[in-house]
């Protein structure tokens, strides 16, 4: 078996949907979607406007479900969609596109335009054009159980540094907590600090957590390179081990694509609810924020910005919690003018940053001006987020362009300033 | 009778008052300035009786009816005596070989001068041999008298556009005076018959300024056929309405009512009914509760019938349901087909392994 020019159109056949269909044809050509694009606005490339990465899709859509598509193809004026075409649009739909969901937002008629980026991606898979880089990490997502290949011996030895580190028990595989916390490959090798203050919240607050063996990570490379039936086994692992512990609640870590993948497109992949609720960590802080639990000994002087990720905050709905956690925590907070729901992409979300081209690293630096221009104009050296793939492409981006800003994780921050 | 129009109508008892109030009238209905009544009134009163050849061709007398009897003794009537009218055979008292004299003499004697008035339409079939006078076709008879006149007027329907006997099937071949004669100004005053005013409206124009007056695509006096029926009709508030007799004694054509469901043709009719009305400012059709037949359009008789309205308002309720009916089963059907075809994708799903990535 292997990926096929067939496979993908039958991929698209089957993921056409009445949504798209709407979308499609209610589509007025305004071009405003290219505005709302990093890519477009850093390179002025026009190839890069959301609508015009889904041609493919399109003209499938066009050539399959109309009735003058039908037409088209029969008398031999449709262009099919074929493997050069794919080969090229690979880059549109893979390196420069991070779902983000600004072109969504934007869109007049209410195209749900990075709804079908998703949907063509299926097609993508299908059909082999899928960059290498995201197609190793679902390899080992599927395989290993992670994208970076980390195996639960290594979580282990984290979480006992952690517990080392805090002096607080860290339960693994414990029934029947009020959380089953999730974590992102990033955040154990590269943010370890989060686990820890993860440990002193819960403990502060009361709150009962555990960490399963079997189902650790949060991410989902199965979407990211759009294949439902993978994305369908990595989830799984989580529903079970969750369904399993009897837990209430299941904790997204900060990664943006992580709680997407667990909260939005999870139940729809299994096809039926989840027997447990899933919380992005924010949202837990938040509320614990307001009953008073959250209680800060000192603040954080130097001015510092947020940085939003797309996938919690405007795709994620996690909208008000970021900004209420920052001020409580910092003094000096700058709200910039493209906040929450508008806030720019760090241009590396959607898999994008594990596509290791030379194209595709140039493409996410210049995609990162504006990233840039936002810390630049707000004046600041500190810039907070909270999201562990967003933490890799910023730093990623500073060492670029030898910027010495900082970039702090929101909970790891809230962490470091709560009262003993 | 000789001698400047003035003296003759003094002499029937016009006075001169009267006769500037009936010039500043033409004017005015002539859409011509208000000094043109008094030049159109100095004018007329020293003009010379023009010479005036009337042909009958296939016509019904009508036209000559409507100006010679319905209004007599008006001022129309009296200044249409006063032209020199030296060859009309119905009202001329000379016959045979006298009357042929009298209207060769006329053209002799005026030609290039004279105006030449037509009613009734000309036949083509067989060579001309349906209508002949003295034994001479129509046809040659009108193409020898055009030769000489300054202008020709076409009187009534026939003559302007063919009129009834050109109506289906035709069976003379019966044409315009305008089919024959391309080389001379020509003035159509159709209607059947045609509002006597507008003859001596033209009449007065062509003595007054020399020249013919404005003229539609169609040759006629755009003074008298510029606006519809429909666009001066009294009944025209109740049009906009909506307030339509829908028969000829029903509670609408009582109260007056627009009769365009009967099938009243004012919206496409050009003339001056509505504004000058007949006998004397009688009445006219609509006022009587009859919708206008279009008489002054061409090929009226052939218009699809007098009491078929010109269209019917659609009803945009059963319009609407049949247009939705037939979307909402295309729709289906395209759907259905759509459905059907993603369900076979869908039925067809093979799971999509690791390997199923590399190509």
């Amino acid at each position: 078996m292997s990926a096929t020019l067939e496979k993908g159109l039958h991929a698209l056949r089957e993921v056409i949907d009445a949504p798209i269909a709407s979308y499609f044809s209610s589509c007025v050509h305004c071009g405003l979607c290219a505005d709302a694009c990093l890519f477009h606005t850093e390179t002025g490339d026009p190839r890069y406007t959301p609508i015009y990465k889904l041609e493919p899709l399109r003209r499938v859509y066009e050539q399959e479900y109309t009735v003058l598509g039908r037409v088209k193809k029969l008398v031999g004026l449709a262009k099919p969609v074929d493997d050069a075409m794919l080969d090229a649009w690979q880059e549109l739909v893979y390196d420069s596109c991070t779902m983000c969901g600004r072109c969504s937002l934007v869109c007049p008629v209410g195209n749900d335009i990075v709804y079908m980026v998703r949907k063509l991606r299926e097609g993508m898979a299908a059909s082999g054009h899928t960059p290498d880089g995201i197609r190793s990490a679902t390899r080992r997502t599927v395989e290993i159980g992670g994208p970076m290949g980390l195996k639960w011996p290594a979580v282990a030895n984290v979480l006992r540094k952690a517990e080392e580190a805090t002096g607080l028990k860290i339960p693994v595989d414990q029934p029947g907590a009020d959380y089953l916390v999730l974590l992102s490959s990033m955040e154990i090798v590269n943010y370890p600090e989060y686990i820890e203050a993860l440990a002193k919240i819960f403990h502060k607050a009361g709150l009962t957590f555990t960490v399963s063996s079997d189902a650790f990570e949060a991410t989902n490379a199965g979407i990211q390179i759009g294949v439902s039936d993978l994305a369908r086994t990595i989830v799984t692992r989580i529903v079970e081990a969750a369904e399993r512990l009897q837990v209430k609640h299941v904790l997204s870590p900060e990664c943006g694509h992580a709680y997407m993948a667990i909260r939005w497109e999870g139940p729809n992949l299994i096809g039926r609810p989840f027997r447990f609720e899933v919380v992005h960590v924010l949202e837990l802080l938040d509320e614990l924020r307001r009953k008073g639990v959250l209680k800060m000994k000192d603040t954080f002087k130097d001015p510092l910005i947020l940085h939003d990720p797309c996938q919690i905050v405007r795709r994620g709905g996690v909208l008000d919690a970021p900004e209420q956690l920052i001020r409580q925590v910092a003094d000096n907070y700058i709200p910039v003018v493209d906040q929450q729901k508008w806030n720019w992409c760090c241009g590396g979300g959607g898999g994008a940053s594990a596509i290791h081209t030379e194209e595709a690293e140039a493409l996410r630096a210049k995609a990162f001006q504006v990233k840039k221009r936002q810390i630049e104009s707000a004046g600041v050296d500190t810039m907070v987020t909270f999201c562990a793939n967003c933490r890799i492409v910023i730093e990623e981006a500073f060492d670029h362009y030898q910027m010495d800003t900082k970039l702090l994780g929101l909970t790891e921050l809230l962490a470091e300033h709560l009262e003993d | 009778m000789q001698g400047p129009l003035i003296d003759t109508l003094v002499r029937q008892g016009v006075s001169r008052r009267t006769f500037l109030k009936y010039c500043a009238t033409l004017a005015s209905m002539m859409a011509l300035p208000p000094t043109a009544g008094r030049a159109m009134a100095e004018a007329l009163a020293a003009a010379r009786r023009p010479s005036v050849i009337w042909l009958p061709f296939q016509e019904c007398t009508g036209c000559t009816e409507s100006m010679t009897r319905s209004h007599s003794p008006t001022l129309e009537g009296m200044i249409f005596d006063m032209v020199s009218l030296d060859y009309h055979e119905t009202l001329m008292a000379a016959a045979g070989h006298q009357a042929e004299d009298a209207l060769h003499a006329a053209m002799k004697d005026n030609a290039g001068k004279y105006l030449l008035i037509v009613d009734g339409s000309v036949p083509l079939g067989i060579d001309g041999a349906y209508s002949c006078i003295a034994g001479r076709t129509n046809v040659d008879l009108l193409k020898e008298a055009a030769a000489g006149a300054a202008a020709i007027v076409a009187m009534g329907s026939c003559a302007a556009f063919g009129g009834i006997p050109k109506a289906k099937p035709n069976p003379t071949g019966a044409v315009a005076i305008s089919d024959i004669v391309k080389d001379k100004p020509i003035v159509n005053v159709p209607g059947c018959p045609p509002i006597p005013v507008v003859m001596t409206g033209v009449l007065a124009h062509y003595l007054t300024f020399g020249r013919l007056p404005d003229l539609d695509d169609k040759l006629r006096p755009t003074a008298f056929y510029g606006e519809t029926i429909h666009d001066r009709c009294y009944r025209r508030p109740f049009y906009d309405q909506g307030k339509f007799a829908r028969t000829f004694d029903d509670e609408g054509a009582r109260r007056g009512w627009c009769l365009f469901e009967l099938g009243c043709k004012g919206p496409v009719t050009h003339n001056a009914c509505a504004t000058t009305k007949w006998n004397g400012g009688t009445s006219w059709p609509v006022e009587s509760g009859h919708g206008c037949l279009g008489c002054s359009e061409p090929d009226f008789w052939d218009a699809g019938g007098f009491y078929k309205a010109l269209s019917m308002p659609a009803d945009p309720l059963k319009m609407g349901t049949a247009a939705a009916a037939v979307g909402a089963v295309a729709g289906v059907a395209v759907s259905v087909a759509n459905r059907a075809k993603k369900h076979r994708a869908q039925a067809s799903h093979e799971t999509t392994t690791l390997a199923d990535l590399e190509k």
